[in-house]
């Protein structure tokens, strides 16, 4: 005799040919042990299960079908006429199982088991590419925010030493001076000594200075932070996208799985989408009619692209896109590493767009 | 406080439901007290239902008791209203795509205890047919997605009551960009008469661009 072990919400089901219940086994009142047994129930034997087969099996039952995968079982029918059934009829079958008095008190349990099991959904969603979308946002802040403090920092000491400035370009190197020596007369730069002797800025008192230094020491700080979280995408990288880390490089790996919503939705992607991540604007503008076709997004950072003249640049996007959707599918899917040979095939397709004229 | 439709409110232009859990606010709505009986604001510029209200509708078959099937909940802004409405009698199925957002519904779930979160893809409606127990009484759809119209009616075949309702948010920006929005709402009610009967119909400018509310029945 055939049966059907159907697993609901609130427990194990055994239908037989005729749409009779003839095993009914609850998970019991906790909602929490219900979800956690139907999730269970999805994949593998759980007890209430187990005990079915045996208690079935005394009834004369010999051939089990289940609706769901199970480790050595042959007998699976996804959507069977025993799972309907009891989807069907799961109110009623319910309260003529004693499990409930009326049709609200069923409901009731089952929105409880159904927030718990949804909280379990999303338990596990959080993957470790995730986090690299959390890190690819704070160091966009972190940028935005360090370089408006650095301006604010160049127009404050400038009203001390307005000099500077043009002298000192680079930004960490002006930030570790203000930091390091404070008052102008203590700079111990010899290329700025002429500038220093001759500077129209205004003499400030010691405290006016002080409080300069402990902002730009604040800055270096940032600066710091940034170099740290970027090491750390690295680190994740390494374990969660080793192909793509390896022919992009951290910053690119980071922003372009961030921009993507995560691997996941990246190793879905076809390259053509990925080659226009970050251009999204353009893309917008261009199918209403205005501008260009965008050519690529944020892969422009890419050097092999950067630096290829105007006329190879698309080529270099699609081909670059392209290795980028390959690695990142291998990333998601199986994690083998073959970036060296990834890259190879970079660098000799590139070669060849560029021998062409 | 004037009732415009069953369990639906206006005060002063502004739209109300009853607070099914006095105190808690859901989006910083404002909360208001009048005869000792707790509203929030339905605020028409975050919600599509309340600025098809706002911009006139007619039918409005949202009801007590109902059970309801909602695509695209999200953070349930809108649902939060719907909850109100259906009370303790009814029940909301609230699927949604993303995690994210449905992390902030669950916390009003918990409270609320007529709020079914689903996370979902409602492109596969039988994928939460474990978890739907029941046909319902409305499906109503705002998931902004380019395929909206026939998720709209896949839900509507598989989970729709006969002589049930069903709402959808057509957002035409999200069905074709470079389309005028007039042309795919035509397309888009065409392909909705085929399988629905509509009976009312919204466009939710200047509260919501390029959308069109379209109430319809299942006959
Ligand atoms: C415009 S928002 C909904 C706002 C909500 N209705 C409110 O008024 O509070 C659209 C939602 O649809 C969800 N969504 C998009 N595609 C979906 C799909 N295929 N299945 C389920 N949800 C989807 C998105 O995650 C997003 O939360």
């Amino acid at each position: 005799m055939r049966v059907y072990i159907v697993s609901t919400l609130i427990g194990i089901f055994g239908i037989n040919d005729r749409k009779k219940v003839v095993y009914f086994k609850s998970f019991g009142n906790d909602p929490k042990k219900s979800a956690e047994k139907f999730k269970l129930s999805q994949i593998d034997f759980v007890d209430e299960e187990k005990q079915s087969k045996i208690q079935l099996g005394k009834k004369g039952y010999r051939e089990f079908i289940f609706g769901y995968r199970k480790p050595n079982e042959k007998n699976i029918e996804n959507n069977n006429i025993g799972e309907k059934f009891v989807k069907d009829n799961l109110i009623k079958l319910a309260m003529e199982k004693g499990f409930a008095k009326t049709p609200n008190e069923v409901t009731q349990f089952i929105t409880k088991v159904t927030i718990q099991l949804t909280k379990v959904h999303i338990k596990k969603s959080v993957t470790r590419d995730g986090l690299i979308i959390q890190v690819n946002g704070a160091l966009e802040d972190l940028d935005k925010s360090i370089n408006v403090y650095i301006e604010r920092l160049r127009e404050w000491y400038g009203l001390h030493f307005p000099e500077i400035n043009r002298k000192i370009s680079g930004h960490e190197k002006f930030i570790q001076i203000v930091s390091k020596y404070g008052k102008r007369e203590n700079i111990k730069e010899n290329d700025l000594q002429e500038l220093i002797n001759n500077s129209m800025g205004a003499d400030l008192k010691d405290e006016d200075i002080e409080i300069m230094r402990v902002f730009a020491t604040k800055i270096q700080e940032m600066i710091n932070l940034r170099e740290s979280l970027s090491k750390y995408s690295e680190k994740v990288l390494k374990e969660v996208a080793p192909n793509l880390l390896n022919i992009i490089g951290t910053t690119l790996a980071t922003k372009i799985i961030a921009k993507s919503g995560g691997l996941k939705k990246m190793s879905r992607m076809p390259s053509s989408t990925i080659q226009l991540i970050g251009a999204e604007k353009a893309l917008f503008r261009y199918l209403h009619g205005k501008g260009k076709s965008p050519r690529h997004g944020i892969i422009f950072s890419h050097p092999l692209i950067q630096n290829s003249k105007d006329e190879n640049r698309g080529k270099m996007a699609r081909l670059i896109a392209s290795k980028i959707s390959i690695a990142s599918k291998i990333d998601y899917f199986s994690k083998e590493f073959k970036g060296n040979a990834l890259k190879d095939e970079i660098n000799r397709k590139a070669k060849i767009i560029l021998s062409k004229k | 406080m004037k009732e415009i439709f069953p369990d639906v409110f206006i005060e002063n232009n502004k739209i109300f439901t009853k607070n099914l859990t006095p105190g808690e606010k859901v989006y910083g709505e404002d909360l208001i007290i009048r005869d000792d009986i707790e509203y929030r604001n339905w605020n028409y510029t975050r919600s599509k239902l309340a600025a098809g209200l706002k911009n006139g509708l007619k039918e409005f078959p949202l009801k007590k008791g109902m059970k309801v099937l909602y695509l695209g909940v999200a953070s349930g802004t809108s649902a939060s209203h719907f909850s109100d409405i259906i009370n303790k009698e009814g029940l909301l199925y609230g699927v949604d795509i993303a995690e994210r957002v449905l992390r902030e519904l669950i916390i009003h779930a918990e409270k609320r205890e007529n709020i079914v979160p689903i996370l979902a893809d409602s492109r596969l409606p039988e994928n939460y047919s474990s978890l739907v127990l029941e046909k319902v009484d409305l499906v109503f759809e705002d998931v902004a997605s380019s395929d909206q119209i026939e998720i709209f009616i896949r839900n509507c075949d598989y989970y729709l009551k006969q002589n049930g309702y069903a709402i959808i948010a057509i957002k035409s920006q999200s069905i074709d960009v470079t389309k005028d929005p007039e042309i795919i709402y035509k397309e888009s009610l065409k392909e909705l008469k085929k399988h629905l009967t509509i009976i009312d119909k919204v466009k939710l400018d200047p509260y919501e661009k390029h959308h069109l509310l379209v109430v319809l029945q299942k006959k």
